[in-house]
């Protein structure tokens, strides 16, 4: 019985698609990493506009006052299971915005993410070993941190 | 007399027709006055307007809370002659007189930034046509943000009820909209964002009858991260890292524009060695920002092969910026002084292989996008951009030149080491989504034309030993700066990037920095551009528009 779960978490890991939603500067970066030379299509990762069909949410860097309502509700129309993947600084703690208070200092402490890749902006290797990781918690079936707590649940959007 | 001391003259003469407290000669091509009365300032944008100067850049106000007043600065160009004025009023300081005569039945192009002015130091635009609130989020809406005595932290200390304002100001406007719109008609508005493939961070209200866009308004500030406000608390260095992060694609010109804005109010001349570093540098990234731009709109299109190519291509520039720096993208290269980092004549072999690499691929990309019957037939007839709107609404860089406006910043008022360099205008005709991206694609053979003047003479110089390569990198620049003011223009990825910089007595760190920046006006030709068109255009022609968030925001 263990066998069959194991094949579907495989099976969910290997193709992981991604909403293709850019809160800030680090989303070019992930487009170098779409690019020919890291191709990340390689490893199973397809960018989609819809999060209907999406498997990770990439914060993309800064995220903006006005842009969280948007980011939470693309989270929360996600399926389960659903993983976030932060990249740079900004996500961590504002890095180099932390003293513009235009930008929320600590986005991932609204919408907990799994793996947190540095960077300013991360390099596309690096963008590319993150998702790798992500992989491995489902195929751990390590529920993702989202799911578990979050400011996210106590918040209108 | 010469033809253009004649035409400054001119305005000259009609600046002295009012009370001024001064009319001086800035630079080459500025001539900076100062209104005594702003009661006056209709009077005299008009007369400039008459006389040529049809365009106006920006509209910036500084905030001096000792003297108890507002300053505005107005920038008029004519992008024909190459003549500016910056013309400067006072305005009082209290919320209720703070009012002066709007710009913008004269100059359709002053609108938006008005419209900012208002957000961001609360100052009213009479006979403004529609004078909301931009850029800031909806808890800024009705205060002052940029103003000195502005308390950030106070504002911030309740970011529940802040993001609270925001959930519900949107929820309203759904509703509002339900009310307007006819529930049995066919009409409808669309979000057209907050982010999309296509565009980035940025929401289009795009209200339609089917597939027929009837009007756009653009909803912008999703990567608002008040940079002008950043910079003040930082020095004069480490403001660096917050003005290349205008935009991510182009981010040396802005270092460039800030950091000459600073040597001059320093009163530093940098060495030869670094006025040439500066233009490889810059020409580098603005290729990477144009192949980046280029790849954007054929993605669009879902021609991916331009996008997969020109994406590929870029790599290798970053690899020279890589090795240079140290990093790809945010490289903070360029320092009020100089170039941070000396050169090592291996860097330049990376160059070398980048423009290899260009050479190798131009002509595959040139035989599948100009002849690209997908873009002809999309592409050659819509967004047509005529050279009085661009002169009007302010346009500059790629869209005015496929326009064909000869403007061109390291033509019209050379900086660094530009005035050394061969190069001319280039120009299309009909200023079409189409001709804006051949425009984009004969502007990428120029910029390796010029690194490759610029790399010649960098090798042929450091072969002579005239350029020590060791430690000529970099002018000391004080800490404490005087007080001054300054502004530089440069030729960014996207356009003409304007920088006002002013600093207080001793400063260590800037008082007031306006970084002005091309997708703004952009930008507010949207509507104009989409009105009447089909859904299915809108992202063409956001996209030939060659906008991003980034500078947008700001």
């Amino acid at each position: 019985m263990l066998k069959v779960f194991d094949f579907f978490a495989h099976a969910k890991s290997e193709s992981l698609w991604m909403a293709h939603f850019c809160t800030g500067c680090c989303s070019l970066e992930m487009a170098a990493a779409m690019g020919p030379r890291y191709d990340w299509e390689r490893y199973g990762f397809l960018p989609t506009p819809t999060p209907r069909q999406a498997d990770i949410l990439i914060i993309t860097g800064l995220v903006t006052k006005k842009m969280l309502p948007a980011l939470l509700r693309t989270y929360a129309q996600m399926p389960e299971p659903k993983y976030v993947l932060a990249l740079g600084a900004c996500s961590f703690d504002g890095g180099p915005y932390n003293d513009s208070l235009a930008v929320i200092k600590n986005p991932t402490e609204i919408l907990p993410a799994d793996v947190f890749v540095a960077g300013c902006p991360p390099k596309p290797e690096a963008i590319i070993s993150g998702m790798e990781e992500i992989k491995k918690k489902m195929k751990a079936g390590i529920p993702s941190a989202a799911s578990e707590g979050g400011l996210w649940k106590e918040m209108r959007f | 007399m010469e033809g253009d001391e004649i035409l400054m003259q001119n305005i000259k003469n009609i600046l002295s027709s009012y009370e001024t407290e001064y009319i001086e000669d800035y630079k080459t091509v500025w001539i900076k006055t100062k209104l005594l009365k702003s009661g006056d300032l209709l009077e005299v944008a008009k007369a400039l307007k008459e006389n040529g100067l049809r365009t106006i850049s920006t509209v910036s106000a500084t905030d001096f809370l000792e003297e108890n007043k507002i300053e505005m600065n107005y920038f008029f160009e004519d992008l024909l002659t190459k003549r500016n004025c910056w013309l400067k009023c006072d305005i009082p300081r209290e919320i209720e007189l703070c009012v002066i005569d709007s710009i913008t039945p004269l100059f359709v192009g002053a609108s938006w930034h008005e419209r900012e002015v208002f957000s961001m130091f609360g100052v009213k635009f009479t006979n403004h046509p529609d004078l909301r609130p931009i850029i800031v989020s909806q808890d800024f809406y009705g205060k002052t943000p940029f103003r000195k005595d502005f308390d950030w932290d106070a504002h911030e200390a309740d970011i529940v009820t802040n993001m609270n304002t925001i959930v519900d100001s949107f929820a309203n406007e759904e509703l509002e909209n339900d009310k307007k719109l006819d529930p049995h008609g066919s009409e409808m508005i669309l979000n057209w964002g907050p982010t999309h493939p296509a565009s980035g961070p940025i929401r289009l209200k795009v209200h339609c009858d089917g597939e027929e866009v009837l009007g756009i308004d653009p909803d912008i500030g999703f990567v608002w991260r008040a940079l002008e406000h950043l910079v003040t608390k930082k020095d004069f260095i480490g403001a660096i890292v917050a003005v290349e992060r205008l935009c991510f694609m182009d981010n040396i010109n802005s270092m460039v524009g800030y950091c000459q804005a600073v040597e001059e109010i320093a009163g530093v001349e940098i060495t030869e060695f670094a006025k040439y570093m500066r233009v490889v540098l810059g020409e580098v990234a603005r290729l990477s920002s144009h192949m980046m731009g280029m790849a954007g709109v054929y993605n669009a299109l879902g021609l991916h092969t331009v996008m997969m190519w020109n994406m590929d291509m870029r790599e290798f520039f970053l690899d020279f910026l890589e090795s240079y720096s140290g990093a790809r993208i945010a490289t903070a290269a360029i320092e009020p002084g100089g170039v941070r980092y000396s050169l090592e004549p291996k860097m330049l072999e990376e160059l070398q292989k980048a423009l290899d690499k260009f050479d190798a691929t131009k002509e595959d990309i040139r035989s599948i996008f100009v002849k690209n019957p997908t873009m002809k037939l999309r592409g050659a007839k819509i967004g047509i951009i005529s050279a009085d709107e661009v002169l009007d609404y302010a346009l500059c860089g790629v869209v005015a030149r496929a326009s064909g406006v000869k403007t061109d910043i390291r033509i019209d008022e050379p900086y660094g080491a530009y005035a050394n360099i061969t190069m001319d205008y280039i120009t299309q005709e009909s200023g079409s989504a189409q001709d804006r991206m051949i425009q984009i694609f004969a502007e990428m053979e120029q910029s390796v034309d010029i690194i490759k003047q610029a790399k010649k003479h960098i090798e042929a110089k450091v072969a002579s030993a005239e350029f020590d390569l060791t430690k000529d990198h970099m002018v000391k620049v004080p800490k404490k700066l005087p007080k001054g003011e300054a502004i530089s223009r440069v030729e960014w990825a996207r356009g003409e990037v304007l920088m006002h910089l002013v600093t207080a007595e001793k400063a260590t760190s800037p008082y007031r920095l306006k970084l002005k920046a091309p997708s703004f006006n952009h930008t507010m030709m949207l509507n104009h551009l989409l009105e009447g068109k089909t859904l299915s255009d809108i992202p063409l022609i956001f996209g030939s528009l060659y906008i991003c968030q980034g500078d947008l925001d700001r």
